[in-house]
Order: C-alpha cells, then structure tokens, then sequence
C-alpha cells in the first residue's frame, strides 16, 4: 500500500481567516490565557497613551516582538491588520488633506498606528489559545451558570448552523425566496423572516426545552458549585487524580452535580 | 402544575436562560455569515438588534437582551469573533442595556412597530458611539471622529432601526401559537 506523503506547507500562510488560531509550540502559546489578556490589556493601554515617536516606536517594536514571539509570520499578520491598514489608507489622506502633509503626516501616522497596536494584542490571544483553553479560564472568572450558558452557546452553533441549512433547502423547495442572489432584493426579506426565522426560532424554543429538562433530569444547578471533567489529563501515565480538576470548595464528581 | 426552579440572577429559568443563550447563538451563526459575504458598514445590527429585542419579547423580563449581550460577547471572544477584547463586551451590552432600559420604561413595547424602531435605532447609535469612544481615546482629530461617527451612526442605526422593526411581526405570531408567554413584565 503506498503511504501517504506528509503535507508540508506551500506558502507563509498559516490560515484562512484574520485571528484563527496558530497550531504552534511558542512560549506565548504556553502562557495562560489570564496572562495573555492581562498582558495585552497592558499593551493596549499603552498604546492608547503614546504619542511621541519614541514611545510608539518602542511599543511597535514590543507588539512585534509579541506577535513573532507566537511563531506568527509576517503574512499572518497582514492578515490581522490588513483592515486597519485599509483605515490608515483613508486617515492619513484624510489629515494631510485637513492641515497639509507637513502637519497631517505625523498625526495620521501615528493614530494609524496606535488602532494598530490597540487591537494587535487581542489577534495575539486569539491566535494563540485554543477555545478550551478560554473556556477553562473563563470559568475561573465567572460563575459556573453564566459560563455554562457560554458554552452551551457555542456548543450549539453547529447544530443551529445545521438547522439553518434544513429549513433554507426545505423552504426554498416550497418556492420562499431565500437565495443570497434573491435576499439582496429587500422584497424579498419578508420570506426571510417568515420562513427561515420563524422556524428557526420554534426550534430554539423546542430545543431549549428539551436542553433544560435533560439538564434539570440531571440534577444540574443543584449545588452553588461544581466539578469539571477534564479529559485532556485522562491520558495514560496522568498523574493520580488528576482528571478532576478542583476549585476551591468543590464536590467530587458526580452525577448529582451535573 | 410544577412551578419552575429560578436558575439565574434570581429571575430567570433554566429554560428561559438557555433560550437566551440561543438567541445568543444566533446573533454569532448570523455575524458569521455576514462576515463572509457582505461588506457594508453596520450590517452587522441588522440580526443583532432583531435578536436582542426578540429575546426581550421571548423572556419578558428585567435583564434578558443584556444576558444575551454578555453571553454574546464572551462567546464571540472565544471563537475567535471579538479581537477588541474588552470593547467587545461594551458593544453588545451598550444596545442590549438600552433594549432592557426600554422594557422598564415600557415593558409591552415589543409589539409596537414604532416602539421596535426607536429602540433599535438608539441601541444601534450607542454602538457606533463605542467606536467613536476608542478614536478619542486614541486622540484622532475630532473633525475626521466627528465626520467618520456620522457615516458609521447613520448606517448602523439604519440597519439596526430596519432589524427592529421585523420583531412585532415575530413576537405576534409566536404568542398567536401559543409559544411564548402572552403577558409583559419588568
């Protein structure tokens, strides 16, 4: 049988979209997402504050330093910024054209490049932690309810993606005018709301239903706290007890406190 | 009849909250796809305000469309959705805490086109309002702030104005069928 040739990668690009996550092994990957938030909070800050060239000098110079840090490439980051850049090519015109070049320029270079830096941080953490990772510290900071419902959020939006595409192919076999091409006619909206949204939402509300029961038949809310099953630590040669993950005055595992 | 056990800020249910979280859901699918295709400035709101004010319709009470913000933003944040970080939190509370505003005010005001309108349109202006925020604080000139937060006003409470304005129509015929509950409370 003829093996199959590991892919290897053809171009500096590592993604598809602007901020997708970087499968890399980078120090900034292994810092914790309290960190990385605290540490771009810090950064953007800063770069909210600086208005001299040195300083906005210094701080581009730390941003890229943060960015690359990630094992991130250059074209991943004109992926990220590249609408940014579409702005600065409007707001410098825009000064140069209001006080002249000699006064404009400098201005409008440097807002440019602070809305950079502001949001640089953010596409930072976003490229560099996983979901999971976010979920797990999320659930540090808020209560287990709220993150819950977080999670269930995103949980579901796959199935409700799914279901959007049932009731578009059904409707639009019934005649609704549901195509991209036929939406952009605003005509046409009332079959958007009255054949997809509608149905879209009696679903919600069955299916919230049916989610609220399963959970409520599982003693679910019970307990001001709980536990967490944390699989990634089930692997063999984990240390003992360590696929619980405890928090303070947590219970043990149990149905009970689903 | 078994009465409902209160699972969230001592007002809704479980199954109220995750008809929020759902509304929520929505709001990311709808964000997403627009993402993808279109590229007008504010379209955004279209969906957002129409789910904001349906979940208010939906669960009508005190703090319903602000759960759907907060639960919103966090999720967005977390695919990947919000890289302003913290300013994506304030842009979905800001309209959700107006919508919630406007259900104290006038907790049946869900049903009335005008009322839908209003609101929308505000909730939309507060948003564009967060962006303008972030250029003061950045220092932009205020000529180019002021012309920019014009155009972005304009076209995000025009789409937000126009989602709202679908929501009687949906909450009407929901409650028809019985679905969601008739009655309006703070």
């Amino acid at each position: 049988m003829q093996k199959r040739l590991p892919k290897f990668r053809s171009s500096l690009r590592s993604c598809d979209y602007a901020c997708q996550f970087a499968t890399n092994d980078s120090p900034v990957h292994r810092l914790g997402a309290g960190w990385k938030l605290l540490f771009g909070m810090v950064l953007s800050a800063l770069a909210a504050g600086g208005r001299n060239p040195v300083t906005l000098s210094v701080l581009v110079a730390a941003a890229l330093a943060y960015y690359l840090a990630a094992r991130l490439t250059l074209a991943d980051l004109w992926r990220d910024v590249r609408l940014f850049a579409y702005q600065a090519a409007l707001v410098i015109p825009l000064y140069c054209l209001i006080d002249g070049v000699e006064k404009g320029l400098w201005p409008g270079v440097r807002i440019s490049t602070q809305i950079v830096l502001f949001y640089l941080p953010g596409a930072v953490f976003l490229r560099t932690t996983r979901t999971s990772e976010a979920m797990a510290g999320l659930r540090r900071i808020i209560p287990y309810r709220l993150s819950f419902l977080v999670f269930v959020s995103v949980r579901f939006v796959p199935v409700f993606f799914s279901e959007l595409e049932d009731i578009v192919a059904l409707q639009r076999m019934r005649g609704a005018r549901l195509s991209p091409r036929e939406q952009l006619d605003p005509r046409n909206w009332p079959d958007l709301f009255n054949c997809l949204v509608l149905p879209l939402m009696v679903r919600a509300l069955k299916t919230a239903d049916e989610v609220s029961r399963s959970a409520e038949a599982r003693g679910f809310g019970l307990y001001p706290q709980r536990t967490y099953l944390d699989t990634s630590r089930l692997a063999p040669g984990a240390p003992e007890g360590g696929a619980r993950e405890t928090e303070g005055q947590q219970r043990p595992l149990s149905a009970g406190n689903f | 009849m078994e009465q409902e056990k209160v699972f969230l800020w001592r007002r809704f249910t479980l199954r109220e909250a995750v008809l929020l979280c759902f509304c929520a859901t929505l709001i990311i699918l709808t964000r997403a796809g627009l993402r993808l295709h279109l590229h007008m400035p504010g379209h955004v709101m279209f969906f957002t305000m129409f789910f904001f004010l349906l979940a208010r319709g939906c669960v009508p009470r005190l703090g319903a469309a602000t759960l759907v913000g907060l639960i919103t933003s966090l999720a967005s944040i977390l695919l990947g959705m919000g890289s302003g970080g913290v300013i994506t939190l304030v842009k979905f509370l800001l309209p959700a805490l107006v919508v919630d505003l406007a259900g104290l005010i006038a907790p049946s005001f869900v049903t009335s086109l005008i009322a839908c309108a209003t609101v929308g349109v505000l909730a939309s202006l507060l948003r564009a309002g967060t962006n303008t925020g972030v250029e003061w604080l950045l220092g932009i000139d205020e000529e180019i702030m002021l012309n920019k937060a014009v155009i972005s006003a304009g076209l995000n409470g025009l789409w937000g104005g126009l989602g709202a304005l679908a929501v009687p129509a949906i909450i009407r015929r929901l409650r028809k069928n019985g679905l969601i509950d008739q009655g309006a409370s703070a």
